[in-house]
């Protein structure tokens, strides 16, 4: 059944996508449901969340795991939208494979139909992914931005009212449901508030508290999430390995060892070498030397060290790695105590930290739901970063499009009519620009592409490009509001109308936020996805593993796989 | 790169309408194939690299490594096409005697674009008769009972087996009754099987299909019963 090589047809890509679009379809939304995990241990987990669904499948087709792989990784980067983004996957390949079929090129010379259907969708992939990267970024600034607010980093507090607060409620009711989604997401506000530092930009705090979130955080299993909450310092996640004893009072010092006190003698296959150059040589000749001496050098240098760590009035000592009995029991008698096998992320915050540091204690009723608040705390931290991210745009080519006049809003919280955020008077991709949730972004851009087919002369083909990405953004909408069209007009003509009278939609929505930048990632995410899709040619079945397993899957077990993907 | 007007090694138009309405019905059902497929996916079957060789659908693998093509296993069997709720139930069960037979599924793809299915079906030869046929007798005997092997008169029995003006004793009764008795012995033979599976299974799901394998082949049994009267 397995043939050596297999070329490779648009309906097999349609296919494997659509797939995975129905597997991702009926837990997207606001509405969507969850997916209920079992294993044969009995062990069950509900999620709902893109990545953590598409990364369970068992997939041995290669084109499926390319694409979840890509999934991760702008998961990994952006925190958000994994099943939004197989959504618009799905719809853009439909509309390359119709494209394709309606018209390939009769100038290409094929050997079949096939061959040429995939030279022309290849073609206008490359040119769909061009054209994102020249102009995508100025036609958010100027279609999309003006219509949302940009968040303040430096006014943020954890204020309930707080605009960066309800954008990562909208966040959580996604994730984890409507019953704790304000508790979390103030919970994460006073965190991100702590560890603000004051003359640096939001995104050099953001990158430290995502970097460290493992050592900032402690997962604490049979207590409900309400039970959550920040502490003041590091939790250190290891236990004393000698007996507490507690400090005189004052400060407590402590001392790092990242390597063994007492060195380890005699490993399997070292040679250990014994000489004394001290020594005369009829001292040498006679005794010799033996490993009783030498170990009871050890001994005494050992006793030495901990007389000076007693002295200087050590009480803790972290250590890296396992130390040896004799370290333990000296520790013991100079009533130091010892933690063990402490993990480099935790010594190095701890060693390198300034300010007072606060981490945060996350409580779940079973192991797999405090992983998955944990993992959500991880990505809604994801989100903000990518929020506030400077992006680095081109000020010249601005130039060249509309710039719609609005009215100027004025930041009041107190306000009956909640404008926040001072107006987009800039044509850069501001960072911290958001817009309202449920198909807002969408419909602003694919009214800001259909305008810029029509004032764009066509000497290129971009118009054909834009056009599909057009089409293919309201997709997303579109499901969003499956369950009635009729809202799904009316968001529409919400959010055009708002765009005709140069009026805030915040002002006739009241749904969530979300983030303008995480978006633009997700739609270039997807164009080098469909780029890479349609390179591929070829499947070459081998027999032996050609790559190692991609991090990823370290924690996903399953047969060993005998196929690969070939460009 | 541009050489327009070559025709002669490749002569293309475009598509017209009838072919439109084609290409939308293929649509339709690689839609419908996605979806079964998602279905399985979230059942725990897995995506593997290879395709079906009928239709050149993607495969799946369950629990128990049984290759599954989607369209040729569920969606061309049209017989239980209004009991969706026994149609997947009768390909699961078509699958296992499939592989424990070693036959070649029946070819399929014909049938894709010509919208009607089923009477193209009744005229491929099947050697052994399969569960839905057995099904489709006890959904009311609504569909006349092909004979296991017709492979050159292609015409479909007679209707007037199930007239109900005639008395059970008649002419197509001694075709009916070995049928019927074969039948009986396939789901018999069928429920000896899934009962030792159901002793020897460990798996949850594997149980639950099972149990459901069993209760139907029960129920088809008590229908050719009451057939046979």
């Amino acid at each position: 059944m397995m043939r050596p090589v297999e070329h490779l047809h648009l309906e097999h890509v349609l296919q494997t996508v659509g797939a995975l679009e129905a597997v991702v379809l009926r837990s997207f939304g606001p509405h969507g449901g969850q997916v209920l995990f079992t294993r044969d241990t009995g062990q069950a987990m509900l999620s709902r969340s893109g990545t953590r669904i598409l990364t369970a499948l068992r997939l041995e087709h290669p084109l499926a795991r390319m694409v979840v792989e890509c999934v991760w990784r702008h998961n990994a980067k952006t925190g958000d939208g994994s099943k939004t983004f197989i959504l618009l996957l799905a719809s853009l390949l439909r509309m390359i494979h119709t494209a394709a079929s309606k018209d390939p090129h009769v100038s290409l010379t094929h050997n079949s139909k096939e061959a040429a259907k995939a030279a022309t969708a290849r073609l206008l992939a490359d040119k769909l992914l061009a054209f994102a990267l020249d102009e995508l970024d100025d036609l958010i600034s100027v279609g999309v931005v003006p219509y949302g607010c940009v968040l303040s980093w430096k006014d943020f507090t954890a204020k309930t009212q707080s605009p960066v607060q309800k954008l990562l409620s909208s966040f959580f009711y996604t994730r984890l449901g409507q019953s704790n989604c304000d508790f979390i997401s103030n919970l994460l506000c006073e965190m991100l508030t702590h560890w603000k530092f004051q003359h640096d930009p939001p995104s050099g705090s953001l990158q430290f508290i995502n970097d460290n979130f493992p050592a900032l955080h402690t997962p604490v299993l049979g207590f409900p999430i309400s039970c959550s909450r920040l502490i003041e310092g590091q939790v250190i996640h290891r236990d004393f390995a000698t007996p507490l004893t507690e400090p005189d009072g004052g400060s407590v010092k402590v001392v790092v060892f990242t390597g063994h006190l007492q060195p380890k003698l005699l490993n399997a296959g070292e040679v250990l070498e014994l000489g004394c150059e001290a020594l005369g040589e009829q001292e040498n000749r006679g005794n010799g030397t033996s490993i009783l001496h030498y170990s009871t050098f050890a001994e005494i240098s050992l006793e030495y060290v901990f007389s000076n760590l007693q002295s200087l009035g050590v009480s803790v000592l972290l250590s890296a790695v396992k130390q040896s009995a004799a370290v333990l029991s000296l520790a013991t008698q100079a009533e130091i105590c010892v933690v063990e096998c402490v993990s480099e992320d935790e010594l190095s915050l701890f060693t390198h930290v300034m300010v007072k540091p606060c981490s945060l204690v996350i409580c779940g009723s079973g192991e797999g739901q405090t992983e998955q608040y944990a993992a959500a705390f991880q990505e809604a931290i994801r989100m903000v970063l990518t929020t506030w991210e400077p992006l680095n745009t081109r000020p010249t080519t601005a130039s060249k499009m509309v710039i719609h006049s609005h009215k100027s809003t004025s930041l009041h919280t107190g306000d009956t009519k909640p404008t926040y955020g001072f107006p987009c008077q800039n044509s850069v991709l501001e960072p911290g620009c958001v817009v309202p949730a449920g198909g807002t972004f969408e419909f602003l851009l694919n009214h800001a592409l259909l305008q810029h087919i029509s004032v764009c002369d066509n000497h290129e083909s971009f118009p054909a490009a834009s056009q599909l990405l057009a089409n293919a953004l309201l997709s997303v909408p579109r499901q969003i509001y499956s369950h009635s069209p009729r809202y799904f007009l009316q968001a529409q003509a919400m959010v055009l109308g708002s765009v005709q009278n140069h009026v805030h939609p915040f002002v006739m929505l009241d749904s969530g936020l979300e983030s303008v930048s995480c978006k633009y990632h997700l739609v270039l995410a997807v164009l080098q996805c469909v780029t890479r899709l349609f390179q591929i040619d070829t499947m070459l079945h081998t027999h032996t593993r050609l790559n190692t397993q991609s991090r990823r899957l370290a924690n996903i077990s399953w047969e060993d796989t005998e196929d690969e993907a070939e460009n | 790169m541009a050489l327009n007007g070559d025709d002669e090694d490749f002569e293309w138009e475009p598509p017209t309408e009838a072919e439109m309405k084609v290409i939308q019905a293929r649509r339709e059902r690689q839609d419908k194939i996605s979806k079964l497929m998602g279905d399985y996916l979230l059942k725990g079957y897995k995506m593997l690299g290879d395709c079906c060789d009928t239709c050149g659908t993607i495969l799946l693998q369950d629990r128990q490594q049984k290759n599954y093509c989607v369209s040729c296993q569920e969606l061309d069997s049209d017989v239980d096409k209004d009991n969706p709720a026994l149609n997947a139930q009768a390909a699961l069960s078509q699958v296992r005697e499939r592989q424990l037979a070693s036959q070649s599924p029946a070819s399929s793809q014909s049938a894709e674009l010509n919208g009607g299915p089923s009477s193209s079906h009744i005229g491929v030869s099947v050697p052994q008769p399969r569960p839905e046929h057995c099904e489709g007798a006890a959904a009311g005997g609504r569909a006349p009972l092909p004979p296991p092997a017709v492979p050159s008169t292609s015409a479909p029995p007679p209707p007037t087996v199930l007239a109900p003006t005639r008395p059970p004793v008649c002419p197509q009764t001694t075709v009916l009754q070995p049928v019927l008795q074969e039948a009986e012995d396939a789901v018999l033979t069928k429920l000896r099987w899934a009962t030792n599976q159901l002793q020897s299974s460990a798996s949850l799901e594997a149980s639950i299909q099972l149990c459901s394998l069993i209760s139907s082949c029960a129920n088809s049994l008590r229908s050719l019963k009451e057939l046979s009267q």
